[in-house]
C-alpha cells in the first residue's frame, strides 16, 4: 500500500471522527441550557418533531446559535488554511492580520446606523474585511511578503480598529455600546435565523467556490515559476484566491464577530493530523474549525462561572499558549 | 518553518549620530517651546475658548471671573496631569526600547498597558471600584505581571529576541483584551465604569489622583536616569555590554521596573493612552542621536508635548464635546506603527 493511500485513509478516518464529534457536540449544545432537553429529543426537535415548547426552544433559540458556530468555525478555518498556504506563512491568518476585526467593525457601523436591514450586515462585513485587506496589501505587499512585516502591520491595523471600537463604545448610548462591544469581542450571542440564512448561505457558496479552486492552489504550491510554466498567472491567481479567503473570513465575522485563533490554529492541527494538503484535508479543516468554535461556544455558555462570556475569550485563552509554543518550537528548529 | 527575519530586526535601533542635523541647544529650546505652546493651547482652548491674556491673568491670580475659574479649576489640573502622564509614557517608551534593543517596544506593544487595563477592569468587576484614585495598585500589579510574562515568553538562552518580544506582546494583548471585554460584557456596571477609562483620557481627573501616583513616577524617572548610561552600552549587544563591565541582567531588571512603574502610573491616572511611548523616541532620535542620557529627558518633554497636543486636538475636533485623548493618539499612532514595522522588518 503506497504512502499516499495510507495518508488518504488516515485523513478520511480523522474526517469521520470529527464528523461524529461534531454531531455529538451539536446534540449536546442543543440539549443543554436552562431547560434541559434529552439528547435525542433535542435532535428530533431540530426537525420540528416533539412537543411545542421543546421545538420552540430548540428551533428558535438554540439552533441558530449552534448553526452559526458551525458555519463560522468552518469558514474561519478554511480562510486561515487558504491564507497560510497562499502566503506561505504559518502566521498569516485573517484574525492575526486584522481582516476579521475590520469585518466586524464594518458590521457594527451598519447595525449602529439603525436604518439598514439586518440582511445587509454581511455585505458591510465583507466591505470592512476587504478594506483592511487592501490596506494591508498597500502597506506590506512586496514580491515576497515577509512574515514579520505582515504581522506587525496587522498589529498596527488592529490598534487602529481598536481605536474605532473604543470610539463607538464611548460615544454610543449605553445599550448600543454593550452591543458594539459584544460584536467586536467574538460572540455568538443572540443570533437570528435571518443572519444565519444570509451569512451562512453566502459562506456555503464561497466555500464551495474555494473548494473548486483547490487545484489552482495546489499548482501555486509548486512555486511561482512552476505555476507559470503550467499556464497559470501566479500573481493574478494568488490575488483572486486571497480575495476569496478574505470574503470567507469576513462573512464568518458577520456571524460571529472576530473570533481569534481558530483560523490561525486549525490549519496547524490539520497539518499535524493529516499531513500535506489534499481535497480531503480541506474537508477536515472545515470540520475541525466547526468543532472547535462550537466547543468554545459551549464552554463559554455552559461551563464558565460568569454568564455572558464571548466564545472569542475561550478561543483566545486556548489559542495563545499554543501559538507561543509554536513560536518556541519553530525557533528551536531553525536554530539547529 | 516560522521564519522571522531576525537579522533585519536587529539592525541598529536608531538613525546614526552622523545624521544629526540640529545642535542640541536648538533642539532643547525647540522642544521646550513646543511644550509651552501646547500647554498654553491646552489652557486656552476647549468647549469654551478663553483668550490668552485672560489665561495669564487667571494664572497670576489677578482675575476671578468665570473664565478664570475654568482655567484654574479645570484646565490647569488637566494640563499638569497631561504633562506628567505624557512625560512618563515618553520615558517609559525610550527605556523599553533601550532595554529590549527594539524600536517597536513600548508599553502598548509589549502588552504592559493591556495588563494594567485588565487588572483594573477585574478590580472594578470584583471589588466595585469606581474612582481612578483607587486604581493604582491594580494597574501596577497588572503592568508588572504582563511585563514579566512577556519577557519570559520572548526569552531564549542568553538573549531576548526583538521580534519575538513584540509577537509575544501582541499575543498577550489579544488574550488580555478578550478577557477585559468578557468582563465588561458580563456586567453592565463594569461596562459603565470602565468604558470611559479604557478609552484613555485626562479629562475630569482630580489633582489628587496625580499626587497619589507621583511617588511611582518619581521613582520610575529616577531609575530611568540611573540606567540611561548603561543603555548606551546595552545597545551594542548583551555580550559587548558585558565586556564593558555593565551588569546586563541588573540593568534589564532596573529598566524594566522603570517601564512598569511609569506605565502603571500613567494608566492609573489616564487609562491606556497608546503610542506616545512608541512615538516619542522616534521623534527625538533623529534630532539628538542615540545617547540615552539625552534621550531620557528629551523623551519626557516630547511625550508631554505629544499628549497635550493630542488632548487639544481631541477637544477641537468634536467641539463642543470632545474626543478622548487615547482615541486621538491611537488614530495617529497606528499608521506610525505600520511605517515603523515596514522599516524594522525589511
Amino acid at each position: 500500500m503506497s504512502a499516499i493511500v495510507i495518508a488518504r485513509r488516515r485523513t478520511l478516518a480523522w474526517c469521520a471522527g470529527f464528523a461524529v464529534l461534531l454531531v455529538a457536540l451539536v446534540g449536546v449544545a442543543l440539549s443543554t441550557g436552562r431547560l434541559h432537553i434529552p439528547f435525542l429529543d433535542a435532535l428530533r426537535a431540530l426537525f420540528g418533531v416533539g412537543d411545542r415548547p421543546t421545538v420552540l426552544v430548540v428551533q428558535q433559540f438554540r439552533a441558530p446559535r449552534v448553526i452559526a458556530a458551525v458555519v463560522a468555525g468552518a469558514a474561519l478555518a478554511l480562510a486561515g488554511s487558504m491564507t497560510q498556504r497562499l502566503l506561505r506563512n504559518p502566521l498569516a491568518s485573517p484574525d492575526v492580520i486584522g481582516v476579521t476585526g475590520g469585518a466586524s467593525v464594518g458590521a457594527v457601523l451598519v447595525i449602529a446606523s439603525g436604518s439598514v436591514p439586518a440582511a445587509l450586515t454581511p455585505v458591510a462585513a465583507v466591505a470592512g474585511g476587504l478594506a483592511v485587506a487592501v490596506l494591508i496589501g498597500a502597506s506590506a505587499w512586496r514580491s515576497q511578503v515577509s512574515v514579520t512585516r505582515l504581522v506587525l502591520v496587522g498589529v498596527a491595523i488592529q490598534q487602529g480598529l481598536a481605536a474605532v471600537v473604543n470610539l463607538m463604545i464611548v460615544r454610543f448610548p449605553q445599550e448600543l455600546a454593550g452591543q458594539a462591544l459584544q460584536w467586536t469581542s467574538g460572540s455568538l450571542y443572540g443570533r437570528t435565523w435571518t443572519e444565519v440564512w444570509v451569512a451562512g448561505g453566502a459562506i456555503v457558496a464561497v466555500a464551495g467556490a474555494a473548494a473548486l479552486t483547490h487545484r489552482r492552489v495546489a499548482v501555486l504550491d509548486l512555486g511561482d515559476d512552476s505555476a507559470g510554466g503550467l499556464g497559470l498567472d501566479p500573481r493574478r491567481a494568488r490575488l483572486g484566491l486571497l480575495m476569496l479567503a478574505v470574503v470567507l473570513a469576513s462573512l464568518a465575522a458577520a456571524l460571529s464577530g472576530p473570533i481569534g485563533f481558530v483560523a490561525l490554529l486549525v490549519p496547524h492541527v490539520v497539518r499535524r493530523l493529516a499531513g500535506p494538503p489534499t481535497p480531503a484535508t480541506l474537508a477536515l479543516t472545515a470540520l475541525t474549525g466547526a468543532t472547535l468554535l462550537l466547543g468554545a461556544d459551549y464552554v463559554a455558555l455552559n461551563l464558565l462561572p460568569i454568564h455572558g462570556l464571548p466564545a472569542g475569550a475561550v478561543t483566545a485563552t486556548l489559542g495563545a499558549p499554543w501559538l507561543l509554543w509554536l513560536m518556541a518550537r519553530s525557533e528551536r528548529r531553525s536554530l539547529t | 518553518m516560522l521564519t522571522t527575519d531576525r537579522s533585519a530586526a536587529r539592525a541598529p535601533v536608531s538613525v546614526p549620530t552622523a545624521r544629526r542635523r540640529v545642535p542640541p541647544a536648538v533642539a532643547v529650546a525647540g522642544g521646550v517651546a513646543a511644550l509651552v505652546v501646547c500647554a498654553a493651547l491646552s489652557l486656552a482652548l476647549g468647549a469654551r475658548s478663553i483668550p490668552l491674556p485672560t489665561v495669564i491673568r487667571a494664572l497670576t491670580g489677578s482675575d476671578h471671573g468665570p473664565d478664570a475659574t475654568v482655567v484654574t479649576g479645570l484646565r490647569v489640573p488637566r494640563t499638569v496631569i497631561g504633562m506628567v502622564v505624557g512625560g512618563a509614557l515618553g520615558v517609559a517608551g525610550v527605556v523599553a526600547q533601550g532595554v529590549t534593543r527594539n524600536p517597536l517596544a513600548s508599553a502598548t506593544t509589549l502588552g504592559v498597558n493591556a495588563g494594567a487595563g485588565f487588572a483594573v477592569v477585574t478590580a472594578i468587576f470584583v471589588l466595585h471600584l469606581a474612582r481612578p484614585v483607587e486604581f493604582m495598585w491594580f494597574a501596577l500589579a497588572g503592568a508588572a505581571g504582563a511585563a514579566v510574562l512577556v519577557h519570559a515568553l520572548a526569552r531564549r538562552p542568553g538573549d531576548v529576541d526583538p521580534v519575538r518580544l513584540v509577537l509575544a506582546g501582541t499575543v498577550l494583548t489579544a488574550v488580555l483584551a478578550s478577557w477585559t471585554t468578557a468582563l465588561m460584557l458580563a456586567s453592565q456596571r463594569t461596562l459603565d465604569e470602565a468604558r470611559f477609562w479604557l478609552a484613555g483620557s485626562i479629562a475630569d481627573r482630580e489633582l489628587a489622583v496625580l499626587v497619589r501616583v507621583l511617588p511611582f513616577v518619581v521613582v520610575g524617572m529616577a531609575l530611568a536616569v540611573v540606567v540611561a548610561p548603561s543603555l548606551n552600552a546595552l545597545a551594542l549587544g548583551d555580550e559587548a555590554a558585558h565586556g564593558l563591565g555593565v551588569p546586563v541582567a541588573r540593568i534589564r531588571v532596573l529598566g524594566g521596573s522603570s517601564v512598569v512603574l511609569l506605565a502603571a502610573a500613567s494608566v492609573a491616572v489616564a487609562g491606556p493612552v497608546p503610542f506616545i511611548g512608541l512615538a516619542a523616541p522616534h521623534l527625538v532620535r533623529p534630532l539628538l542621536g542615540t545617547d540615552h542620557r539625552r534621550l531620557v529627558p528629551a523623551c519626557f518633554v516630547v511625550g508631554a508635548t505629544l499628549l497635550l497636543a493630542a488632548d487639544v486636538l481631541g477637544r477641537l475636533i468634536a467641539r463642543p464635546s470632545e474626543l478622548e485623548t487615547g482615541i486621538v493618539t491611537a488614530f495617529l499612532g497606528a499608521p506610525l506603527l505600520a511605517v515603523l514595522a515596514r522599516r524594522t522588518a525589511r
